[in-house]
């Protein structure tokens, strides 16, 4: 079957699979191998986050026929110009990464998150991400980078707090 | 950022890892994310049964499916024999060979019984849903204090399969004499590694025999060796590339995927892929060691030790892995953390018709630790004495030696790391409070640590190392490290750059490649910045000297005379003529016909102990039996951080692993049937972002050892106290003496049963 959307800006027409998976297609068709697939497609880790239509979807659980005529931004399709996005670079410096594995699917989380709410608090960063797995980090830094973006972050260097 | 080291320039500092771009683009390739040109994929058929003799295979459907290459069984694959976790040539005569690509006797539920190879995933998946497989079911034990009556015979072994001993004095006597004896029985579980990128590896044949394998593993040359065994290869016709690591923590150190793919794709001469989804990862790969340990401790009125007896059962699951090392491991690390003059350590490895177990961050620390830490609290208990102060009147203290005969110590400071993380965390004044009455109660809890520094002592330890400076100044460093997403890359250049005087970034460093690095032990034991970070220390140093003589040819002045400074040379005697790093190496290419480029190997010299204390506060749900931790502050004694974001780093994710070894993770392997009853992160729960608690972290940094600017490893320790910690906070706060791991909400419940009476 024929599936046409918008990837990273781009209008797409592929042929796929009824059942082939959004995560599949953006990997296997599109080459957009950013996205992964870490619990075996059911939605528990989120390392396949993308965007569809401005909300984060885990892309092993939508199917590719589901975005139809959607808007699907990937982690490929972040940065402009060659310029990484602020949350990008924001992880970078707040040494937010380790393994990377999940990186990408936390970054559009993050990134999702925050084009719905541009500032949130601790909590909301922390529940914007539960869906996220990451065995690395325990978290701290990957807050502390989208508290940088958000410019919420009260504190840096290892210290916590409950938000604003 | 960071703190001012004593005039370092980048030794000290927060620099981002290397990788972190390609990392945030989505750009830097996993093994899973290449394709190459004509590969077939690889999927594998695992036994639905705990220890069955497979009776007849039949693959004829499946062979017939258009697009299946081949279906691969214990019929027509090597038989030879191997030991995942030896990494060294003759280690296997230490150690028992059971494991093989396929068997014909499954031990386990996961077991390897057939691997299908096709043209693409999805008819190597329909191919094996029609694998025919007749079972005879053998009789099967999960349950490793039941294997000592030896009625279920898993290995032509008897259990226990290995045992050791460590002591020192005569503890013996001393418990026939001691008035005070406390006793406690712990059990920690089987965890999984839960790296976030699943097992996987690409084998690639040439045209003239030799077999390319892609993976991402911690030890390339066991890698290697145990391919060349199976394949009945040269060492030099087996060539390992050690690929981005999405995450390993011991899970990705033994030779699990290797071996079969590269068989697969000798016999196809084709590039094979081999990748496991969530749920064979969890129930075949490796799991952390369950252990069971009843250990005793006779102590003094005054709260002095007097004697520790220490007997451990470790499951190994259904094949040896690392069974006798993990025990050995084990045990030793009881001689380091208190003085105890009389202390006996009797540790016992079996096996059981459960996932394998392996290396797991931390070797058997983490469950040791729990073992004597949760004791000590409860003795302190009995003591009517403060954990902290009991503690400390018995830690080890710099320079101890280890009287089991193990390394010196070393600048000890786990004292330091209690008494300053006890101030930050305001233990006494919180271990004081009154206790909240109703349904939610609070504790504090603590635990201490220690781990190695490498094999010095045990094994060879050792690495070597070949520094390059080019014609434009930058170098390159050929080495066999392997970067986990620790930094170890930013790191060593760290302390290239600090010798040399040079951007790190104008450093450039591949990771191992058995074809090209220098030899190197790989990833494991906690060695990599204490060792790998000294030898690249002294390779620069080395280097250094070489350019200075060099120099000092071009500018007619002593070798002592010439300084260098941010890629800039001169003769302090003629401060005026400066020339570039690069002109130097251009100008002795050109006028002495040499290379800047020295190969060396450096030896470990020492293995002192990193440690830590950790302290933490947790709230309970009486009625739930749910636990929140609340506050964590982990102390560590790292020697020196080459780079403090970095060990931080390590400790967050340290604590992440440790909370959900204390609450929520177990492999679960019901008793009926031996299958894995949490075989997915659905059913299986490590700890999310909500759930974290805060974390501050205290770096003692006091130096005093042979690692690069006095470096002691952290990402191992980073785990190894924080579970005793939570659990001791647990028991704070019920009045509990809870001692199996994790503290699911079944088991607070019942903890708190005799008292609701």
């Amino acid at each position: 079957m024929v599936l046409e959307m918008t990837v990273n800006g781009k209008a797409i027409k592929v042929e796929v699979n009824p059942n082939a998976r959004l995560l599949d297609v953006l990997r296997e068709n599109l080459g957009l191998t950013g996205a992964k697939e870490g619990c075996s497609g059911e939605g528990e880790c989120g390392a396949c986050t993308v965007i569809m239509d401005g909300k984060a979807v885990n892309s092993c659980l939508v199917l590719a026929l589901q975005a139809r005529g959607k808007e699907i931004i990937t982690i490929e399709g972040l940065e402009s110009n060659g310029e990484l996005d602020r949350l990008q670079q924001a992880f970078i410096d707040q040494g937010a990464i380790q393994c990377g594995y999940c990186t990408p699917g936390m970054i559009m989380a993050a990134k999702a998150l925050l084009m719905g709410n541009p500032h949130p608090s601790e909590a909301e960063i922390r529940l914007g991400i539960a869906g996220n797995l990451c065995r690395c980090t325990g978290y701290l830094k990957i807050i502390s980078a989208i508290q940088e973006v958000a410019g919420t972050n009260l504190r840096k260097g290892g210290q916590d707090d409950d938000g604003v | 950022m960071g703190e001012e080291g004593q005039g370092l320039k980048y030794v000290g500092k927060n620099l981002p890892i290397h990788d972190g771009a390609a990392k945030v683009r989505g750009r830097i390739k996993y093994t899973g994310d290449l394709a190459l040109e004509g590969m077939l994929i690889a999927k594998l058929l695992f036994s639905p049964l705990p220890h069955a003799k497979i009776l007849s295979i039949d693959a004829k459907a499946a062979l017939a499916i258009p697009g299946v290459i081949g279906v691969y069984t214990h019929e027509n694959t090597p038989k030879t024999h191997y030991n995942s976790q030896v990494w060294f040539d003759g280690q296997e005569a230490m150690t028992l060979e059971d494991e093989r690509i396929f068997t014909d006797t499954v031990r386990f539920v996961g077991d390897k019984v057939a691997a299908v190879l096709a043209v693409d995933e999805r008819t190597a998946q329909e191919a094996l849903g029609l694998i025919k497989v007749e079972y005879e079911a053998l009789p099967f034990n999960v349950d490793p204090e039941k294997a000592f009556d030896n009625v279920v015979s898993i290995h032509p072994v008897q259990e226990p399969f290995f045992t050791k001993e460590f002591h020192c004095g005569n503890s013996d006597e001393v418990f026939e004499q001691a008035e005070i004896i406390v006793e406690d029985r712990v059990e920690t579980p089987k965890v999984h590694h839960a790296a976030m990128e699943p097992h996987v590896c690409i084998a690639v044949p040439d045209h003239n025999g030799k077999i390319t394998i892609l993976t991402p593993c911690q030890i390339m040359y066991s890698v290697r060796l145990t391919v060349a065994k199976v394949l009945g290869l040269p060492f030099n016709k087996v060539r390992v590339i050690k690929t981005p690591m999405g995450g390993s923590f011991g899970g990705k150190q033994e030779v699990i995927l290797e071996p079969l793919c590269a068989y697969l794709a000798q016999s196809s001469e084709k590039p094979v892929k081999l990748e496991l989804n969530r749920k064979e990862c969890i129930i075949s790969t490796r799991t952390r060691t369950k252990v069971i340990g009843v250990v005793k401790t006779a102590v003094d009125g005054r709260g002095k030790i007097l004697a520790r007896d220490f007997q451990v059962i470790a499951d190994t699951g259904a094949y040896t892995s690392n069974g006798a090392a993990i025990v050995s491991a084990m045990g030793k690390k009881l001689f380091r953390l208190y003085r105890v003059d009389n202390q006996r350590y009797q540790g016992r490895a079996v096996h059981t018709n459960t996932t394998v177990a392996g290396a797991c961050r931390g070797y058997g620390t983490p469950q040791i630790m729990a073992i004597s830490e949760l004791n000590i609290d409860s003795t302190a208990r009995r003591l009517g004495m403060d954990p902290l102060e009991f503690r400390v009147k018995n830690l080890v203290q710099p320079q101890d030696s280890d009287l089991s005969g193990g390394p010196s110590l070393g600048d000890a400071r786990v004292i330091e790391c209690a008494l300053e993380g006890a101030k930050a965390f305001e233990w006494s004044e919180k271990r004081a409070r009154e206790p909240l009455v109703g349904r939610y109660k609070r504790g504090v809890g603590m635990a201490c640590s220690t781990h190695g520094n490498g094999y010095y002592g045990a094994f060879q330890d050792f690495v070597t190392m070949t520094l390059r400076m080019l014609e434009d100044g930058s170098m390159i460093l050929l080495s066999g490290l392997h970067e986990l997403g620790c930094g170890t890359i930013t790191s060593t250049k760290q302390i290239i750059a600090e010798v040399m005087d040079m951007d790190p970034d104008r450093i450039e460093m591949s990771e191992g490649d058995t074809e090209t690095s220098p030899y190197d032990i790989g990833s494991q034991a906690s060695r990599v910045m204490h060792v790998c970070g000294a030898a690249a220390l002294k390779i620069a140093q080395s280097v250094k000297g070489l350019f200075r003589s060099q120099a000092a040819f071009i500018f007619k002045c002593s070798p002592e005379d010439v300084v260098m400074c941010d890629e800039m040379t001169w003769s302090i005697k003629e401060p005026d003529k400066r020339l570039t790093y690069g002109e130097i190496a251009r100008t002795v290419q050109r006028q002495h016909q040499l290379e800047l480029i020295i190969t060396e190997t450096y030896r470990a010299t020492d293995n002192p102990g990193s440690y830590g204390a950790n302290f933490v506060e947790v709230e309970v749900d009486t009625l739930t039996g749910l636990i929140k931790v609340l506050d964590v502050v982990a102390a560590f004694d790292v020697g020196k951080a080459i780079n403090p974001d970095f060990v931080k780093g390590q400790i967050y994710g340290g604590i992440q692993m440790g909370v959900g070894f204390a609450l929520t993770e177990d492999i679960k392997i019901d008793p009926l049937t031996g299958i894995v009853k949490s075989d997915s992160f659905a059913n299986y729960h490590i700890v999310n972002a909500p759930d974290m608690p805060p974390m501050r972290v205290i770096l003692i940094e006091k130096g005093e050892n042979d690692g690069p600017y006095g470096a002691k490893s952290i990402g191992e320790i980073a785990t190894c106290a924080i579970a005793p910690a939570i659990v001791s906070a647990v028991n704070h706060a019920l009045g509990t003496n809870l001692t199996v791991l994790p503290l699911t909400p079944e088991r607070i419940l019942m903890g708190l049963l005799p008292q609701k009476k």
